[in-house]
């Protein structure tokens, strides 16, 4: 524990010590990557559904795809790419050092984070939030109920904190039983050791599906925190930013759009809409404020595939999906009630 | 009563209980009640350890599957080795592109031929061999890891080793099946064995020219496809990684140990300030100094990939560490030595390389081999800081969709790994040890 303080500090320091040091550096990031021939796009130690290792070695996952889409709106080939895959504790110092230009890893979008690290979130590609996960046959329906419950919890994240907060406020008086690691942490649940788990939504999800009975369990239906996890890039650099910002807002639009992957050609070719037409370069000249080709949005969609087709695969139940279900949540489109909404494309 | 008989009395056997396994028993096991007791109760805690660990690792485990679900349906209870098994070319490869796993293992076969001579008392030449593994084995490993194109210096170095290979292993040949060295045959199948020495040299230098030549020329149209670092991962990596430390922590730390028994102040305590400062901070510290802090020293443009922060960061650590150790067995020898060896005129390194280090080196093998598994296993720390070495690909494998929440099986095959090559070192240190009869004096 008294390891994981220090790295913390030592990463702070060198951050702030980054910071002065690369706010000179005049080079736009789009003419770096663009020289190198590569995006270096910044993920974590593997994650379900964000960012995974397949047994192959290649990456996968939601924010793997936004890393994607950013290399194929840049070079037309989702293929020239570098992920790094950082340590929490140096995810921010990597960015600010110039060793990634993007990081697209799950990280909640917060006002200190957005005010005090240098960098800059560009827009939520995913909504989750804390929850709980208890067994079926404890008869517990609602958080509510948790009324002096042990609670299995992974500890230095804002999980914890979130969880202490939501027992405060309710008087619930629930008892944290902290683990490092969460695999450890759902056998201690699963073996009993306590009566729910607690974590984002997202992973309860995935972890179900892992459960050796899934159906003896249930996810309960409150949200205790706001988790809006964001891509962020370097503070200072706004065309790049908006670079990052248009292509995740390409993704969720072209699903609006009913552009996907497999009618992509067929929509640039034929389609009137001119919504269609604008933003997949057919007219129009929405690219030159970016400073990319004429056919970026229609690489995106090409190349990876529009928002819902990238949740259906690895959030979904894709054949590497998770298993979440996205009608009536707040990452369904807004059309459908939910949260992810693209201005116009005009 | 004669005490002393004129013939030789008749040897007896050895009493029942100290030869049958009737009598080893009774005098280990059940030599008292309570200690029957406690062996009953001893074998009954081994059966349900042994027995609750093989069913659940080979009889209710499941071998192949395509995820973990199927490895539910097959059986709730048993091990799901299947997803380590699907992942096997990550664990031991990591990333590195598939078709070309080849060069990773044909490096290895290289490094074993290249070394076996060493092990073997007939060939010749052993320092020759040793030399040239540590002067071009690593470049060419590197290439053949790394590929893309050569500069002039990287060709003039893979011709090299393709060159000491070829001699080394011909050497090995001639070693094997004359029982001579390569030197020494080919003078005489050439029929030049009256001739000078220096013709003698200078044949051999010209057929080692010569094939230097063809190896050059042949290397100028290899090109193998570049592969970057970040692929590399899993066993290979973390060889790679404790490999290079292994191999400089102890010319380092000899080195450093050397320096801080030195006479001259500067030296001395340039050494101790290094040693102190490296071994009082933990290496994962040393590691994202490494890491995140040295790039910001540099300057701008100028950047050394993570891969070689984090083997520079191993190699001076340790090397930190074996300074000690060396340091340790030079005070073992007593100073009549030193008084000896300057007796007959030996100068300062002569002193050293002649007469202490082959003495004090025997007294160290058991705490330097205890260092190189320490190192072993200190490299899975750099899973911390993001490379994929094989503790970050076993940890990976829990997070892989199909696999999801699959994290016993990997580390306990991490483990079994661990264990094999830790015990192999282990058991080799305890043979050299023996061999060069250190511990006959203890």
């Amino acid at each position: 524990m008294k390891l994981k303080k220090h790295i913390a500090v030592l990463a702070a320091l060198s951050a702030a010590v980054t910071l002065g040091a690369t706010a000179a550096s005049a080079e736009s990031t789009l003419n770096i990557v663009k020289a190198r021939g590569n995006l270096r796009c910044q993920v974590g130690p593997p994650s379900p559904g964000f960012y995974n290792l397949d047994a192959n070695g290649n990456w996968y996952g939601l924010d793997v795809s936004v890393c994607q889409g950013v290399a194929a709106a840049i070079f037309g080939d989702k293929s020239k790419l570098e992920i790094q895959s950082v340590s929490s504790q140096a995810r921010f110092t990597a960015l600010a050092n110039g060793e990634s230009d993007l990081l697209s890893r799950t990280a909640t979008w917060t006002l200190t984070r957005d005010t005090q690290l240098g960098l800059d979130f560009v827009t939520p590609n995913f909504y989750d939030g804390q929850g709980f996960t208890v067994r079926k046959d404890s008869g517990i329906t609602s958080a509510l109920q948790l009324k002096g419950a042990r609670v299995c919890v992974t500890t230095g994240t804002t999980t914890e904190l979130n969880l202490a907060d939501f027992s405060r406020k309710n008087h619930l008086n629930i008892k944290a039983v902290t683990f490092g690691d969460y695999n450890v942490r759902d056998d201690t649940f699963l073996k009993g050791g306590c009566d729910a788990t607690t974590t984002d939504k997202s992973s309860l999800a995935g972890n179900l599906q892992a459960f050796p009975v899934p159906s003896n369990y249930i996810i309960l239906p409150e949200t205790i925190s706001k988790e809006p996890l964001a891509p962020a890039v370097r503070q200072g650099d706004n065309q790049w930013e908006d670079i990052v910002r248009w292509t995740v807002f390409a993704m969720i639009n072209a699903e609006e759009l009913g552009i996907t992957q497999a009618n992509v050609d067929d929509m640039r070719a034929n389609a009137t809409d001119p919504n269609v037409r604008r933003m997949l370069g057919v007219e129009g000249n929405l690219n030159e404020g970016l400073g990319l080709d004429k056919d970026w949005a229609y690489n995106i969609i090409k190349e990876v595939g529009n928002y819902g087709e990238i949740y259906e695969k690895y959030m979904g139940n894709g054949p590497q999906g998770i298993g979440i279900p996205r009608k009536g949540s707040l990452n369904a489109l807004w059309t459908h009630g939910g949260m992810m909404y693209s201005p116009p494309m005009r | 009563m004669a005490m002393i008989k004129a013939e030789k009395t008749p040897e007896r056997s050895a009493p029942i209980s100290e030869s049958s396994v009737i009598g080893w028993l009774h005098k280990h096991l059940f030599s008292s009640a309570f200690n029957t007791l406690l062996t009953f109760v001893m074998l009954y805690i081994i059966y349900l350890t042994v027995s609750g660990v093989f069913s659940w690792g080979v009889l209710d485990a499941t071998f192949v599957a395509d995820n973990r679900r199927e490895c539910y349906d097959n059986s709730l209870t048993g091990a799901c080795w299947a997803g380590v098994i699907h992942w096997t070319n990550n664990i031991f490869y990591g990333r590195y592109p598939r078709e070309e796993i080849w060069r990773i293992n044909f490096g290895g076969l290289l490094l074993v031929l290249w070394m076996a001579p060493l092990w073997m008392s007939r060939v010749k030449g052993k320092v020759l061999v040793a030399t040239t593994t540590v002067v071009f084995y690593p470049f060419l490993a590197s290439y053949l890891f790394s590929g893309g194109d050569k500069g002039f210096f990287m060709q003039i170095m893979v011709a090299g080793a393709m060159t000491a290979f070829a001699l080394n292993m011909a050497n090995l040949l001639a070693g094997l099946f004359r029982s001579q060295g390569l030197n020494s045959f080919l003078i005489k199948a050439l029929g030049q064995e009256n001739a000078s020495d220096k013709t003698q040299r200078n044949i051999l230098l010209l057929l080692a020219g010569i094939v230097f030549g063809v190896a050059f020329f042949w290397q100028m149209g290899q090109t193998l496809q570049p592969i970057v670092w970040t692929k590399w991962g899993g066993l290979f990596l973390t060889l790679v990684i404790s490999g290079v430390g292994i191999a400089s922590a102890l010319p380092g730390g000899i080195i450093l140990a050397l320096g801080r028994r030195s006479k001259l102040v500067i030296v001395r305590v340039l050494s101790i300030g290094f040693i102190e400062v490296f071994r009082s901070v933990p290496l994962i510290t040393v590691l994202f100094m490494a890491t995140t802090m040295f790039p910001l020293f540099m300057p701008e443009g100028f950047v050394l990939n993570k891969l070689v922060q984090v083997i520079i960061a191993v190699v001076l650590f340790n090397a930190c560490y074996m300074a000690e150790t060396v340091r340790a067995g030079l005070q073992a020898i007593p100073k009549g030595q030193y008084e000896g060896a300057h007796t007959i005129g030996l100068g300062y390194w002569r002193t050293m390389r002649l007469v202490i280090m082959p003495q004090a080196l025997k007294y160290m093998i058991p705490n330097i081999v205890g260092s190189f598994i320490g190192l072993l296993k200190d490299t899975t720390l750099v899973s911390i800081i993001g490379l994929f070495d094989i503790l970050g690909m076993l940890r990976s494998i829990s997070k892989d969709t199909p696999w999801l929440g699959l994290h016993k099986e990997p580390l306990i095959f991490g483990a079994i790994l661990f264990f094999i090559m830790c015990a192999s070192m282990s058991k080799y240190s305890r043979h050299l040890e023996v061999k060069l009869s250190a511990g006959r004096t203890h």
